[in-house]
């Protein structure tokens, strides 16, 4: 996503532990200077770009693995660790924390909880919110706080973990993560179809529903990215996209559920099935986790009721034809990369198409990055409701000057 | 913060009757007496009136007649709780949601159903049968609770190993805030943009808003399950085969332990056919397609014999699966065979921890001189040790609590937490100070002011600084044997 760094930065600063994090907070909190916490800097351009000159706080300093009692298959970790070294550590035990993201080499821990954008898995084995046990966190005075623990089930307060999970750094800078695991699959595969159109798409994912096999991930793929792909081949003449099965588990298990999956679609008539797994799966997987981060005028992700997702898919690609999509379909989340904007006009697609096609199917959408100029907070996240005013409150409760990332997620 | 609250006036009960009309307002001794404690019932305490709306609106009513006349509410579903959450502490008004029964919608090409929060968690469960969908949190109470209830306190159940608890099923909420308006959280769709309010809002025990709708994932029944007894002649061998079950990366549906104790009083309850010499039992369900059971059995059968199982029994039909259930979850009833009183604490420990915390409780049952029996899940590492007592024996009762707060203690010293599902309330509020420290404990404070800045709803919860200090109680609270 980010090539260049759009914050308006008058410096970074990388303290080496909390205690000097603190400080950091501390003084920015005195001198009323706003803060810009920084994990891997692969989505400084998600939310609105911010006007205030500011410090960037770098949490690379902050990246070793506090303890890992993997028996208990819990982990405790500094924020700044990349997804790429924690899969590696947890990869040795043989195993893994659910959720795929872009630029996992760069991208870290701490901007995945912040940010929180779902991956193609959250279908079976859902979002970065249901993994985070415990957290801590510094708070816009410059005070460290914590919640939750180190145990898998816990009620003791409130739910920190969640409340600072998607918060984009807008309540405290995280600083310490323990987060839940799970055992490596032995085996996971993609099973692909062919659609034809909307109607047929919506018809397989609506029998999905009652599959016999249990899905980690139902994708639907449309548009340009996916008529030439490197793994699937040429998209035959009159098909309109693909649909993805992926399924993990059990060897025995894997394997029952391709030819069970095959069986169902054959029953459907669907076309161009196929079962794609070792290296091959990796490669078509890899694309879909990396798709958003793609250099693209407009990216868009929308939440919909899943029965919504291609009415919603329809109407981006009736705005750019050139316009390519990857929906957790299961899930009901769509990410559309547009490549040609009406008239440059993001303002006008988002704000007059867009958005009230998700909110009729009671959903949202958000930008989460464009090269078409600096958008209001309007076009980037929509209207302000009663949810929001709550929202606004809690803020100032955990930073009543906001200096914490201001103006990106809340109208500061 | 409110430092002072006002009692009940004549002139708010008639407001509520002109709101809710009069059989939906409560105000007679005998009536109120049933609402003076939830399942802790050390301590108890009369609301000055009861009242069950039936929508929304009427909830928002309520809590505006409230803020006129400085009075305090709190809410409550099937008072099944274990921590005092319902409590009403201070007297005032008690707003029970259970009229507000209604399963609104199931959509099942959607995965979520809409309920009211009054709705008892099995009637939702009972609703989809057939559909091949179910809701999934079924804490052992479930046959009573309330779904807001369940979403007040974070329930959990002995499936949550596999499924997750009550906030991993929450997709949205609709709650009357404590100024009285009726906001929206979340809904049907799965991920929200914004702070997750959702998220907080889930296990906030009734302190932040009234939740009176709720928007809850559905999940796709299994094709078929393996249920195992392992029968174990040592309690450490039961709790080294917890722990490797685990670590072997296998994820049971559900894994529950427990000590002979109840299973004696099981065995009285429901003739099951329960080995009255064993040490302890695991209860071990693993569900999913049927093409994998049968491999997962097999793995669980050899580290249950590796570690010393004298036998390890499979439910041979659903029948037996369900009576093994029935017996699970039936065992807090069973344990009135065994004494008077009984008091439960719910800790958790890292489960590499267990052997070792169940060779400490044992320590502090003989130190304090009291029985406790165990029943558990020990795939979360979640303890419920069952204290036995008689309430009518003061000192007894003094000792029992010595007892639990000691293993409470432990729990912490482990690195756990005091309640892995039942909830702070009022019981835990103490610990709430040994878990976190000022500034984790002032954070929480000003989540609670965004939401609730008049600080009249569910005083004395949860937080050892809620506003409890000062609220003189029109009626001495009355202490069980205390």
């Amino acid at each position: 996503m980010t090539t260049t760094n759009p914050l308006p930065l008058t410096e970074t600063l990388a303290p080496g532990d909390i205690d000097a994090l603190v400080d950091v907070v501390r003084d920015c909190c005195a001198s009323q200077t706003p803060l810009y916490p920084i994990g891997g800097a692969t989505a400084l351009d998600y939310g609105r770009t911010p006007q205030q000159p500011g410090i960037g706080l770098s949490l690379s300093g902050l990246n070793r693995v506090v303890d890992y009692p993997a028996s208990d298959m819990t982990i405790t970790v500094e924020p700044g660790i990349t997804m790429g070294q924690l899969r590696e550590t947890l990869a040795g035990e043989r195993q893994e924390l659910p959720i795929d993201v872009p630029q996992s080499d760069a991208a870290t821990i701490g901007g995945v909880v912040a940010t929180a954008l779902a991956g193609p898995r959250c279908y079976g084995l859902g979002t970065i919110r249901d993994y985070v046990i415990g957290i801590s966190a510094v708070d816009g005075r410059g005070t460290p706080f914590k919640g939750g623990g180190r145990v898998v089930k816990n009620v003791a307060g409130y739910d920190f973990c969640k409340l600072l999970t998607g918060s984009l750094g807008s309540l405290g800078v995280i600083v310490q993560l323990t987060l839940r695991l799970r055992p490596i699959p032995e085996k996971s595969a993609l099973v692909v179809c062919d659609v034809s159109d909307s109607e047929m798409a919506e018809r397989i994912l609506a029998a999905l529903v009652n599959s016999g096999t249990t899905p980690v991930a139902i994708e639907l793929l449309a548009g340009p990215a996916w008529q030439n792909d490197p793994v699937l081949g040429d998209l035959p003449g009159g098909a309109a996209g693909r649909i993805a099965v992926g399924v993990s588990g059990t060897a025995t298990e894997v394997d029952w559920m391709i030819e069970q999956l095959q069986r169902e679609w054959n029953q459907q008539h669907v076309t161009g099935v196929r079962a794609i797994s070792d290296a091959p799966a990796d490669e078509l997987w890899s694309r879909i986790v990396e798709f958003p981060a793609a250099d693209a005028p407009l990216v868009i992700q929308s939440s919909v009721r899943p029965s919504d997702v291609t009415g919603l898919v329809e109407e981006c690609r009736g705005a750019d034809e050139a316009c390519s999509v990857v929906s957790h379909a299961g899930s009901g989340i769509i990410l559309a990369r547009f490549a040609e904007v009406p008239n440059d006009d993001v303002a006008r697609l988002i704000n007059n198409t867009l958005r009230p096609a998700a909110v009729t199917a009671d959903g949202s959408l958000v930008v989460l990055s464009t090269n078409l100029g600096n958008q209001t907070h309007q076009t980037i996240w929509g209207g302000r409701t009663d949810a929001t005013v709550v929202m606004e409150s809690v803020r100032r409760q955990f930073d009543p000057q906001r200096l914490l990332n201001p103006g990106r997620f809340f109208r500061d | 913060m409110v430092t002072t609250a006002s009692p009940v006036t004549a002139e708010l009960t008639a407001a509520l009757r002109d709101v809710l009309g009069d059989a939906a307002v409560l105000t007679a001794e005998s009536d109120r007496a049933v609402y003076e404690c939830d399942g802790f019932v050390i301590d108890k305490n009369r609301p000055d009136v009861v009242v069950f709306p039936r929508s929304s609106e009427q909830v928002a009513a309520i809590v505006r007649l409230c803020n006129e006349h400085n009075v305090v509410y709190v809410p409550r579903g099937a008072g099944t709780s274990l921590a005092g959450g319902c409590l009403p502490v201070g007297g005032g008004v008690m707003v029970v949601l259970t009229r507000m029964k209604d399963i609104l919608e199931i959509n099942l090409r959607d995965r979520y159903a809409v309920v009211e929060p009054g709705v008892v968690n099995v009637w939702l469960t009972k609703a989809l049968a057939g559909s091949g969908y179910h809701y999934a949190p079924d804490p052992s109470s479930q046959g009573a609770c309330t779904l807001g209830g369940n979403v007040a306190t974070n329930s959990g159940g002995p499936h949550t190993l596999k499924y997750g608890v009550t906030v991993n099923h929450v997709l949205g909420v609709e709650a009357v805030m404590p100024d009285g308006s009726i906001v929206e959280f979340g809904g049907p769709s799965q991920q929200q943009f914004g702070l997750d309010l959702v998220g907080a809002l889930v296990g906030s025990e009734g302190t932040l808003a009234i939740v009176t709708k709720a928007w809850v994932r559905l999940t796709r029944d299994p094709e078929g399950y393996r249920t195992m007894l392992g029968v174990f002649d040592s309690i450490d061998d039961t709790t080294n085969t917890i722990s490797e079950i685990i670590a072997a990366g296998i994820i049971p549906a559900a894994l529950e332990m427990m000590d002979q104790g109840i299973i004696g009083a099981l065995e009285e309850a429901f003739h099951f056919g329960f080995p009255l010499d064993a040490e302890a039992v695991l209860l071990i369900e693993v569900d999913g397609l049927e093409a994998g059971l049968d491999e997962q059995r097999d793995q669980i059968v050899e580290l249950c014999k590796k570690n010393g199982a004298r036998e390890v029994r499979q439910a041979a039909d659903a029948k037996e699966r369900q009576l093994l259930w029935k017996c699970r979850k039936q065992a807090f009833g069973a344990v009135g065979r065994l004494s008077p009183s009984y008091c439960t604490q719910d800790g958790v420990v890292p489960r590499t921890k267990l052997p070792h915390m169940l060779r400490r409780i044992k320590e502090i049952g003989i130190k304090h001189d009291v029985r406790i029996v165990n029943v558990f899940h020990a795939g979360d590492g979640n303890l419920h040790p069952i204290v036995l007592f008689d309430e009518r024996d003061a000192e007894q009762t003094k000792r029992v609590l010595l007892a639990s707060h000691e293993i409470l203690d432990e729990c912490l010293a482990c690195g756990g937490s005091v309640t892995g599902e039942h909830g702070i309330g009022v019981e835990k509020i103490d610990f709430m100070k040994k878990m976190f420290n000022e500034d984790d404990l002032a954070a929480m404070a000003r989540l609670r002011e965004a939401f609730n800045p008049q600080g009249l709803l569910s005083v004395g919860k949860m937080l050892p600084t809620s506003g409890a200090c000062g609220l003189e109680q029109k009626h001495p609270g009355r202490r069980a044997a205390l």
